[in-house]
């Protein structure tokens, strides 16, 4: 703690020194999150149109090529957009020894509910 | 509503602070206590009511806020007027920091009715009643309104506010063509005040990484400098998830800034300069 304390405010300014990166993740934030408003708009209209034609209707939709290609892309981008801002979340807020590894479990779970979201998917698309 | 800059802003704010209960989740020894309340001055008719904090370290005792009754046709239009006068006539160990008086050198900055801005270009008459004076948020307090702002100036001599040049020593001056000149308007009039810095959130959690809006306005200003040589080792050092791309845009920087600058545009435009360079 002392040693902290008598560290020059420069050399604290300067900490480990810059990442030389940081680019990419504010980029491809900004490519996922356009890519998945209009498959938003898409499917929350498509489920509206759908709203009042049971359950054989929306199946039978879903088993469309196009359908199960914009859902495929749909939640991909879903959950790349919730790990890349649960990300930012976790280490705006997030100051002490379990921040690694709550954004190694946050990663982890994203990819497994993703993971999940596309079986299904394929299971209704190419289920009997 | 994207803010371009703080007279854009209504006058009338909906919250004048998040409403979460005072001294929520304080230490102790932090907490903010009522303080004194000193009395108008015998006579006076047109008397305003100022809240100011109040920190001594040396006593001991946690912050206070006093309150005192300002003879407003004793003293000049501004805050710092009142401040002044406070100190002349009422309190003398009111502590606050101030030189030119007329928004240049930005040592008054400090947080007056929920904004940062300087006590010496605020108009009384703009202040409700009674009106609150803080120092800025998110620093040491050395006394009263006297900020810490050691790791701010840190944080500046990082960014290597100078020109950097690779060619030889020229003869005379280095030119610059009156276009150049102009990519520095809105960059160059940043007087250093830490209103923005001190408003903003992301450095409020992450202050001691993100460098913070006034200090990535003064890096703007050299990367944009047709002079400097040193763009590519000034990007290298400010590409970071933290130092450069903590800014969320939330542009309380651009809402508080004095001197009206538009902070967010220029780091947006930081942002996108790595971007530029790779593809």
């Amino acid at each position: 703690m002392s040693n902290a304390r008598m560290r020059s405010p420069l050399g604290r300014a300067l900490g480990l020194g810059s990442a030389k990166d940081g680019v990419e993740a504010w980029w491809r934030e900004r490519v996922w999150a356009v890519a998945l408003a209009p498959l938003t708009v898409w499917l929350t209209v498509s489920i509206l149109m759908r709203a009042d034609k049971g359950y054989a209707a929306v199946v039978a939709w879903l088993k469309m090529p196009v359908t199960t290609t914009l859902m495929t892309l749909l939640l991909v981008a879903l959950f790349h957009h919730i790990a890349f801002g649960l990300q930012v979340v976790i280490e705006d807020y997030v100051h002490s020894r379990i921040k690694i590894p709550v954004l190694v479990g946050m990663r982890l779970g994203c990819l497994a509910l993703g993971v999940a979201g596309l079986v299904a998917i394929l299971k209704i698309a190419l289920g009997a | 509503m994207i803010i371009r800059s703080s007279d854009e802003v209504p006058r009338t704010t909906v919250l004048k602070r998040f409403p979460v209960p005072r001294n929520f989740g304080v230490d102790a020894a932090s907490r903010i206590n009522r303080g004194r309340t000193w009395p108008a001055p015998r006579g006076a008719t047109r008397i305003k009511r100022f809240d100011v904090y109040r920190y001594d370290p040396e006593s001991g005792q946690n912050p206070r806020i006093d309150t005192y009754q300002v003879d407003l046709d004793d003293c000049g239009p501004m805050v710092l007027d009142v401040l002044i006068w406070i100190k002349n006539t009422v309190d003398p160990s009111l502590t606050f920091r101030r030189s030119c008086r007329e928004g240049v050198c930005g040592s008054c900055a400090m947080n007056i009715d929920g904004t940062n801005w300087l006590a010496c270009t605020k108009f009384n008459a703009d202040l409700a009643t009674p009106a609150t004076i803080y120092p800025l948020a998110n620093m040491r307090i050395i006394k009263d309104l006297v900020p810490d702002l050691t790791h701010l100036f840190a944080q500046h001599r990082l960014v290597e506010p100078w020109l950097r040049s690779k060619s030889p020593e020229p003869e005379r001056e280095r030119l610059q063509s009156p276009q150049e000149r102009a990519q520095l308007d809105g960059l160059y009039e940043c007087i250093l005040c830490f209103c923005c810095t001190s408003g903003c959130p992301s450095h409020w959690w992450n202050g001691d990484r993100f460098l913070g809006p006034a200090v990535l306005l003064q890096a703007t200003r050299w990367l944009v400098d047709s002079r400097d040589e040193a763009t590519g080792e000034r990007l290298d050092d400010l590409e970071d998830p933290f130092r450069l791309y903590r800014c969320h845009t939330i542009l309380n920087c651009t809402r508080t800034c004095p001197k009206g600058l538009n902070r967010g545009k220029a780091i947006a435009d930081v942002k996108k300069m790595p971007i530029e360079r790779r593809s």
